[in-house]
């Protein structure tokens, strides 16, 4: 008969996906890289917000764009015509991406002359939470249609943001969107969150917003 | 979709863990899923079938134990179960509690050959 043996584990289910985004995280602290996942649900604005972006940080720094779909290239397309690197990403109907996803992400888009590269994950509150990705930093987009208390039913998302935009400012008029509640929702899951309201349509706050970016960035690159 | 993604992560996780330890092959997995976790116990379950197929355990079985949320109120100390009351503090109302017990999603063992 055949001997039987329990192995005790006791490690997180997401131990070996934590581990290569550790390395990646690693490799491109070597390389200076900076990395920044963004996430959001589908539709508040994260392409528009990356075009804003890429126009205030283009000159001073050279960045690469990873778009994430389950299907389709569209925003691809809307980046490229920007004049920065960009590739698109599938990811063959999951709907987050891994750390090994993120690595071959990055291969395919050449980080030799990149210091930002921005990964634009799924559209998905849940899945994209759960797995780090290897980035330096996380950044969400939680727009003004999708109401204030947003932060109350995607807890884990708010959790690992190191800062939140807020866009379409410009339409609060028209929503009951209480800018100071959304805050204090925002702190109750995450203190340490920084928050910054946009519109990426008409520009407002993207300075604060490329300002922040254009720090991590710098610190980044310059700590050894 | 969510449940199969971390089938998926889990499947990678236990096949380090059969590397390092110099195992052949998964008869069963055992699960401790946190009420908190976001994940729903019986989902895995039913997704199962669909994530093993094709990778080294497809014949491997998986159980999965559910660990309480239990959370403590931020204002007034009191512990309770958060599924029970409705992540609501019974005896001030309170809403900001520091999470105790089942907030994460963890391999309790696996039995090799």
């Amino acid at each position: 008969m055949e001997a039987f043996r329990t192995i005790e584990v006791k490690r997180s289910i997401f131990d070996n996906n934590d581990r290569q985004a550790e390395q990646l995280r690693r490799e491109l602290k070597e390389k200076r890289v900076f990395l920044l996942n963004l996430m959001s649900s589908p539709g508040s604005g994260k392409t528009t917000t990356l075009q804003r972006t890429i126009e205030a940080l283009k000159e001073e720094l050279k960045i690469g764009i990873m778009e994430a779909d389950i299907d389709s290239d569209v925003d691809a397309r809307t980046i490229e015509n920007m004049g920065v690197k960009v590739i698109q990403l599938h990811t063959g109907g999951m709907c987050h991406l891994d750390a090994d996803m993120t690595r071959q992400g990055l291969d395919a888009m050449g980080t030799g002359s990149v210091d930002l590269a921005v990964l634009e994950n799924v559209g998905n509150l849940v899945c994209p939470a759960e797995f780090d990705t290897g980035a330096v930093k996380n950044a969400m987009i939680l727009s003004v249609p999708e109401g204030d208390d947003k932060p109350l039913k995607y807890p884990l998302m708010f959790s690992v943001c190191d800062v939140v935009l807020i866009n379409k400012i410009d339409v609060m008029p028209y929503f009951d969107f209480d800018l100071e509640k959304c805050r204090e929702n925002i702190r109750l899951r995450n203190p340490e969150a920084k928050v910054i309201p946009i519109s990426a349509k008409t520009g407002e706050g993207v300075d604060a917003w490329a300002d922040w970016l254009r720090t991590e960035v710098n610190t980044w690159r310059e700590a050894r | 979709m969510h449940e199969l993604g971390i089938l998926d992560a889990m499947i990678h996780t236990i096949e380090d863990v059969v590397r390092e330890e110099g195992a052949e092959e998964v008869e069963r997995i055992v699960l401790d899923v946190g009420e908190l976790s976001g994940v729903v116990p019986r989902y895995l379950e039913e997704c199962w079938p669909a994530a093993r197929y094709k990778t080294s355990m497809e014949e491997t079985e998986l159980e999965v134990c559910v660990v309480p949320g239990i959370v403590k109120c931020r204002d007034c100390g009191r512990i309770f179960n958060a599924m029970e009351y409705d992540m609501r503090c019974p005896k001030c109302e309170g809403q900001q509690m520091e999470i105790l017990s089942g907030n994460d999603l963890m391999i309790k063992e696996i039995l090799c050959k």
